[in-house]
């Protein structure tokens, strides 16, 4: 399958005061055409710098240490400001957390999407109105044609960010990062708005790489799932063979909480996301992982691949001798 | 709400502010030392002669009949007659009123053309000489007394130099330094408000949304920082009229500017108390209109204002 | 939790701040600088009168308007008065007044923003009313208005400039009440038993303090502008008072010839209004962030 999106080995560190931050850490995944990959992770795993890493939208004191972000074959890392501007919108969009804030309050909701025509194809935002309107009702909006007068204030959230995915698929695009697209939405709500991306993914042919802490919501929607711990990557599978046979010890928890109390999800697991300035020794998880052995904390365990999976875990790879 | 709505709110929300504006003036007037009749009157004036223009001026009535003369004949543009000059105040106010409206503008202007671009970039850069020549500028027009600084441009530029008109207002080079004058109290605190609220814009997440549309840093800026920072800079320019208008009196009378500021001024020293209550209530409610202007460009600027006002005048 | 314990906790959080405080404006270099000039200010304007190398009120016309000497360091005045003389003695006029207008505002402004925000209904109505008629005038021009009809003297410009000034502080207060009135604290205190004015005083008072004390110190600045300007007009204390903005609108007529007349007192006006402005900014950013909000400079 045509790779869309490939990440080799990158470290995204922030540099405070307090220390360098190891955000994101040494990351490697593929994203292909036309899938979700689903990336889980408590708030503090890194997913959300990692979106907007992909995205082109890192900002100080956030900073790329290494590695590339091969979209297409070409390395993001590596354009000029005008080249990325060509890509966003366009070729990557992005759909962000918390809709109310994420558009601008001052203009209509048509005209805050219409400029993404604008941006690619030149010209008045006028001429796209039309557009916009088609646009509005594939993503199901009632009464389009008043709505791209409305204002953001005049909008629910979940119109809103129907707006903002509008805004992401106006020129679609061959790959949609959506980070926690519906955590700031009631659960109704949420449902449709993922039904929605489901839809569009089948219609344009998007690849989708939607960021949540809801593992429950990836089993559902998501092609494959990628497990983030602390920076790292803990595992990654296809999203039936991780519901089914979780590998690592982190999934399994995570797995169990979620059998045990939806409501709860990742809190359920005792401890909690250790310090990203000074990470623990060894692999990250150890200190809360109930199957830890010695080297747990003194090796940093590598990416093993089991069958068709990938696991950073000592009990399936390493010279202490475990297998799969 | 359309806006045109939101204008007649705005202006019904004046009306009470204006009549306490004038209740302010009425008591103050009330208060002054000395019998008006007998000011009008002169101090050589028969007994008799001052009690007809009590009864002309109706100052024989109870206290609110008085107000309601007052607050009738304002509205109807009759702010009484100057002691000095003999005509009406009105007539006065609008002779001397092009040479303010002239000034304040040119000091807006100047103000407005320095602050702006000042702020926008000291935000923009926030290590920057131009940042920290903002914050020196917006401490100094904070602490600077305008009536002095006034006479040190003179001395400087008039007497030193001799390069500009010291004072008075027979050519346009005349303005320049009055204007600069008032334009330092002005700056200060609008380069300060501006770097701020540039700052804030660009913080905000829909800069990041434009940003991954794929608009370019140009159209960023104007539509999505500029514009919605033009929010805080617009209520601070509306504050910033009171200023203006107060620091127009004292530019005026230090430059010799004939405006109804220094009108004003010589006005209280020859106890022409008419002309000066008329030009202080003129003032006030220039003020009081610009600042519903100011709140109309506003709701023009940010449609939530709108509502908000909606809400507050229905509750 | 006991409601006792509450208000215990909630004093000790309170003198843990203000220490956190004092370290936050100690490390702000020009604040702290200010402070000492504030201080200087406040010394002359108390001991003035007797540092004077000269009677600030003598006049010798044999010595008038001679540029800065050894004898005389900031000059004579057109009259042959000693500047260094008038400036010392004046400050107890420029500063007093200022000091006198700022807590007279600030009394009038606290009762006023306290029954307002704490009160409501129609007390806060009435009042806020009141505050939107004052916020109508410019601050100058109301101030020129009432030392007008309150007539010359040091008694009318305080009270011109409280009265043009206590809007703000009103506000100020009534927005703190508003933040603080719903707090656990101010419950656990009306658990008590306590009446509103005790409340008022005793709870929600101590909070509006420190917002108050930058507000204060940024009019200051305003206020010895506003009353040097009152001054300088001529509306002011009158002559022979050496009041700084009296002593340039005096002084003005003999610009041309001698600018020193006017340079020193304006020089001491400024320096003044500067460092309290300093000494505003620093006490604002040693202040805790949700107070700041409420805060403007001049």
């Amino acid at each position: 399958m045509e790779k869309v999106l490939e990440v080799k080995n990158l470290r995204i560190y922030y540099e405070l005061p307090q220390g360098i931050v190891r955000a994101v850490d040494g990351v490697d995944f593929e994203v292909y055409k036309g899938e979700i990959l689903g990336i889980a992770g408590e708030s503090g795993s890194g997913k959300s710098t990692l979106a907007l890493a992909v995205a082109g939208l890192l900002r100080p004191p956030a900073k790329v240490v290494s590695g590339e972000v091969l979209f297409m074959g070409t390395n993001l890392l590596s354009l000029t400001e005008e080249e990325l501007r060509r890509i966003r919108g366009k070729r990557i969009s992005m759909i962000f957390q918390d809709p109310s804030t994420y558009l601008n309050p001052v203009y209509t909701s048509g005209f805050q999407v219409a400029e993404v025509y604008e941006a690619h194809r030149g010209g008045s935002w006028r001429r796209y109105v039309g557009d916009v309107v088609k646009l509005f009702r594939m993503v199901k909006i009632a009464d389009p044609e008043r709505r791209v007068n409305a204002y953001p204030h005049q909008m629910s959230g979940g119109m809103k960010q129907r707006v903002l995915i509008s805004m992401a698929i106006a020129e679609k695009p061959e790959l949609i990062i959506a980070d926690e697209p519906t955590s700031a939405l009631d659960v109704t709500i949420q449902a449709e708005i993922v039904e929605l991306l489901n839809e569009i993914r089948k219609e344009t042919g998007s690849a989708i790489i939607f960021i949540t802490h809801d593992l429950a919501l990836l089993l559902e929607i998501a092609d494959r799932i990628m497990i983030m711990y602390a920076g790292k990557i803990a595992e990654i599978g296809r999203a039936e063979e991780i519901a089914k046979d979780p590998l690592h010890p982190y999934t399994k928890a995570l797995l169990s909480s979620l059998q045990y109390e939806r409501k709860k999800r990742l809190q359920a697991i005792p401890g909690s996301i250790p310090s990203l300035i000074s990470p623990p020794p060894g692999c990250r998880f150890h200190p809360r992982c109930p199957l830890a052995f010695d080297i747990c904390s003194k090796k940093d365990p590598q990416l093993y691949r089991v069958g068709g999976r990938v696991v950073s875990c000592f009990l399936y790879g390493g010279d202490h001798g475990g297998s799969a | 709400m359309s806006l045109a709505r939101y204008v007649g709110i705005r202006v019904a929300q004046a009306i009470p502010t204006l009549v306490g504006a004038m209740l302010v003036m009425f008591v103050l007037v009330r208060i002054l030392p000395g019998d008006p009749a007998r000011l009008i009157a002169g101090p050589e004036a028969l007994e008799q002669d001052v009690q007809r223009i009590r009864e002309q001026l109706g100052l024989n009535k109870p206290l609110y009949l008085q107000f309601v003369d007052y607050m009738s004949s304002i509205l109807r543009g009759d702010f009484g007659t100057s002691i000095k000059y003999r005509t009406p105040v009105i007539d006065e106010i609008m002779a001397r009123l092009p040479y303010t409206i002239t000034l304040a503008l040119a000091a807006e202007a100047i103000a407005v053309a320095i602050a702006l671009p000042l702020g926008i970039y000291s935000a923009i850069k926030p290590r920057s000489k131009a940042s920290y020549i903002a914050s020196v500028l917006s401490l100094v027009g904070a602490s600077t007394p305008i009536f002095w600084i006034g006479l040190i441009f003179i001395y400087v530029f008039a007497v030193s130099l001799r390069i500009l008109p010291s004072s008075g207002a027979d050519t346009p080079r005349h303005i320049i330094l009055p204007a600069v004058t008032l334009a330092l109290l002005l700056m200060g605190n609008l380069t300060r408000i501006t770097r701020a609220a540039v700052m804030e814009a660009l913080g905000s997440n829909h800069v990041l949304t434009a940003i991954s549309k794929g608009l370019g840093s140009r159209v960023i800026l104007v539509r999505h920082v500029l514009r919605n920072a033009m929010i805080p800079i617009i209520t601070i320019m509306g504050i910033q009229v009171g200023a203006l208008l107060g620091g127009a009196v004292i530019t005026e009378t230090v430059f010799a500017w004939p405006g109804i500021g220094s009108l004003l001024i010589d006005s209280l020293f020859y106890r022409d108390y008419p002309l000066a209550q008329g030009i202080i209530l003129f003032i006030v409610f220039v003020f009081i209109v610009i600042n519903i202007i100011t709140d109309i460009l506003y709701a023009y600027i940010d449609p939530r204002v709108r509502e908000v006002l909606w809400r507050a005048g229905r509750s | 939790m006991e409601s006792g314990e509450i208000l215990r906790r909630v004093y000790e959080a309170r003198r843990r701040r203000l220490r956190e405080m004092w370290e936050t404006l100690k490390s702000n270099r020009a604040a702290y600088v200010s402070l000492y000039v504030v201080g200087f200010l406040v010394f002359i304007a108390i001991f003035g009168p007797f540092l004077t190398p000269y009677n600030p009120y003598d006049f010798d016309l044999s010595r008038a308007r001679q540029p800065p000497s050894f004898a005389h360091p900031f000059g004579t005045d057109e009259l042959g008065r000693d500047i260094l003389s008038r400036i010392l003695e004046g400050a107890r006029y420029t500063i007093g007044i200022s000091i006198a207008s700022v807590l007279l505002g600030v009394v009038i402004g606290v009762i006023l923003g306290l029954a307002s925000g704490y009160l409501g209904g129609l007390w806060d109505t009435v009042i806020q009313r009141i505050v939107d008629v004052m916020l109508a005038f410019p601050t100058v021009l109301l101030a020129i208005a009432l030392v007008a009809s309150l007539g010359q003297g040091v008694a009318s410009l305080i009270i011109a400039i409280a009265i043009s000034t206590f809007p703000v502080y009103a506000r100020l207060v009534r927005g703190v009440v508003l933040q603080v009135v719903n707090e656990d604290y101010i419950a656990a205190a009306r658990l008590l038993g306590k009446s509103k004015i005790y409340i008022m005083f005793k709870h929600v008072l101590p909070n509006s303090i420190s917002p108050i004390v930058v507000q204060a110190t940024y009019y200051m600045g305003l206020s010895i502008l506003l009353a040097s300007a009152l001054g300088f007009l001529g509306l002011g204390v009158p002559p022979p008072t050496p009041e700084w903005g009296a002593m340039i609108g005096s002084g003005r007529t003999y610009l041309f010839s001698s600018p020193h007349i006017v340079v020193f007192p304006g020089v001491f006006i400024m320096i003044s209004a500067l460092s309290f402005n300093l000494l505003g900014d620093g006490l604002r950013d040693a202040l805790d962030p949700k107070a700041r909000a409420l805060l403007r400079r001049g």
